[in-house]
């Protein structure tokens, strides 16, 4: 994507559009456009005017529910462009199967008034214009530590819990939230690294979860986290990149619509990590490296149960002069 | 905290108490498992105000041993010393269609 393309925003009608004017008036080169009768004339006549929008902020006031059949109008008329669907922590969370089916794999749920923090359209929109990842740095004030773990065994993930346990100082009942938060998250984060990433040739799970195990050789789990006083930010990268972008949205929409009943349902872990998350961010690197992370705050401008966002992506293996790299350090 | 999950009882005139003091995990599966067969009234109240973390297999362990009490037992339960945290968790998780939090 180029950063001089124009970026398409479209809405339900003017009060969808109005209600998202001040996030969106600082992005530079936006078409804004009212869905309507003639939408599928306007982007065609867009189209046959040259004009190529590389990435579409779609309203959830209109998609999916509104005009289901939107994404697809895009993408006929825009190959490769890529769609981030907004909402807001009142509203209800849109339809994840529709956005699967879809491969939407960018929602942005944006708080009411996101005070002392950025909106997090403005980094989603910013990120996917630059092709810029997430980053634990990018989220803690400049100067903060990062801790970061290689892991040798399941044995060690009490301690790097501990460690989480023990950055998030503070005596208010917002910090212990934020410090049982964050022993959850890491918790759950490991798991899946330890117990759901490695597969075997037939793609079933090689470890049972609570069995003590080494690493396989090749194999690297790292977790880093940084606190600095505000924000707790933290992400695990583990060398399998058995996930997909489905199976990730998969995953949600099967415990978001469960209630959690069949206690053996897959994913619970993720889905947990991503409710407890401002955002879920997952790239996966297949069959290379998958890396789950985000960012949670002592004052969160989420409600409880206000839905969460999520950005899935995919990287292709680097290559250099057309050799795939891996890297085993 | 790393302590691995026990279960204190206690018997009430009216009720069975159970304490769950420690981590639920992976390691709690077989004391989990045993669980509903210690049930002896039809009032069940589960106790965490010593408990610690929680992570997704100790949810699911939970669903599966409070859907064994009330099946198998028909008792009701009572959720006792949950914290904010545990609420929270237990409502994204469907905990509270099978058990009820205590009231105050």
């Amino acid at each position: 994507m180029l950063s001089n393309d124009p970026i398409l925003a479209l809405f339900a009608d003017t009060e969808d559009e109005n209600a998202w004017y001040r996030p969106l008036s600082t992005i530079p080169d936006i078409i804004r456009i009212t869905a309507g009768r003639f939408l599928p004339v306007t982007l065609e006549n867009m189209r046959g005017l040259g004009i190529n929008p590389q990435l579409a902020v779609v309203s959830g006031a209109l998609y999916p529910t509104v005009m289901p059949e939107l994404i697809g109008m895009l993408k006929e008329n825009f190959p490769g462009i890529e769609v981030l669907v907004l909402s807001s922590t009142f509203a209800p969370l849109p339809p994840i199967e529709r956005l699967m089916a879809d491969k939407v794999r960018h929602l942005v749920i944006e708080p009411v008034s996101p005070e002392g923090m950025r909106s997090p359209l403005l980094r989603a929109v910013n990120d996917l214009v630059h092709k810029r990842k997430w980053e634990i740095a990018k989220h803690v004030r400049k100067g903060t530590q990062i801790h970061i773990f290689q892991l040798a065994s399941s044995a060690d993930k009490e301690a790097v819990i501990g460690a989480v346990e023990g950055a998030v100082k503070g005596e208010t009942a917002e910090h212990e939230l934020l410090r049982q938060k964050g022993a959850l998250l890491a918790d759950e984060m490991l798991e899946n690294a330890f117990y759901g990433a490695p597969r075997g040739a037939d793609g079933g799970k090689i470890f049972r979860k609570g069995e003590n195990r080494g690493l396989l050789p090749g194999e690297k789990i790292v977790f880093r986290f940084a606190f600095d006083g505000e924000t707790l930010a933290m992400e695990m990268a583990d060398s399998w990149g058995s996930l997909a972008p489905d199976m990730v949205m998969e995953y949600l929409a099967r415990n978001q619509n469960s209630a959690g009943l069949p206690e053996e349902i897959g994913g619970r872990g993720l889905f947990i990590i991503w409710r407890f998350l401002d955002q879920l961010h997952v790239d996966i690197t297949p069959g290379n490296r998958t890396v789950v992370g985000g960012h949670l705050h002592v004052s969160s401008p989420f409600p409880p149960e206000a839905p969460r966002g999520f950005h899935i992506t995919i990287t292709e293996k680097e290559k250099i002069n057309g050799c795939t790299v891996t890297d085993h350090s | 905290m790393d302590a691995p999950l026990q279960i204190i009882p206690k018997r009430f005139p009216q009720y069975d108490h159970f304490a769950l003091n420690g981590n639920i995990d992976a390691q709690a599966e077989t004391l989990l498992k045993e669980l509903p067969a210690r049930v002896r009234q039809p009032q069940v109240t589960i106790d965490f105000s010593s408990s610690g973390r929680i992570n997704s297999m100790g949810i699911a362990l939970l669903l599966r041993c409070f859907k064994a009490i009330r099946e198998e037992k028909q008792a009701d339960i009572e959720l006792a010393g949950l914290t904010p945290m545990n609420t929270m968790l237990f409502k994204m998780t469907g905990i509270f269609l099978l058990a009820t939090p205590a009231k105050g």
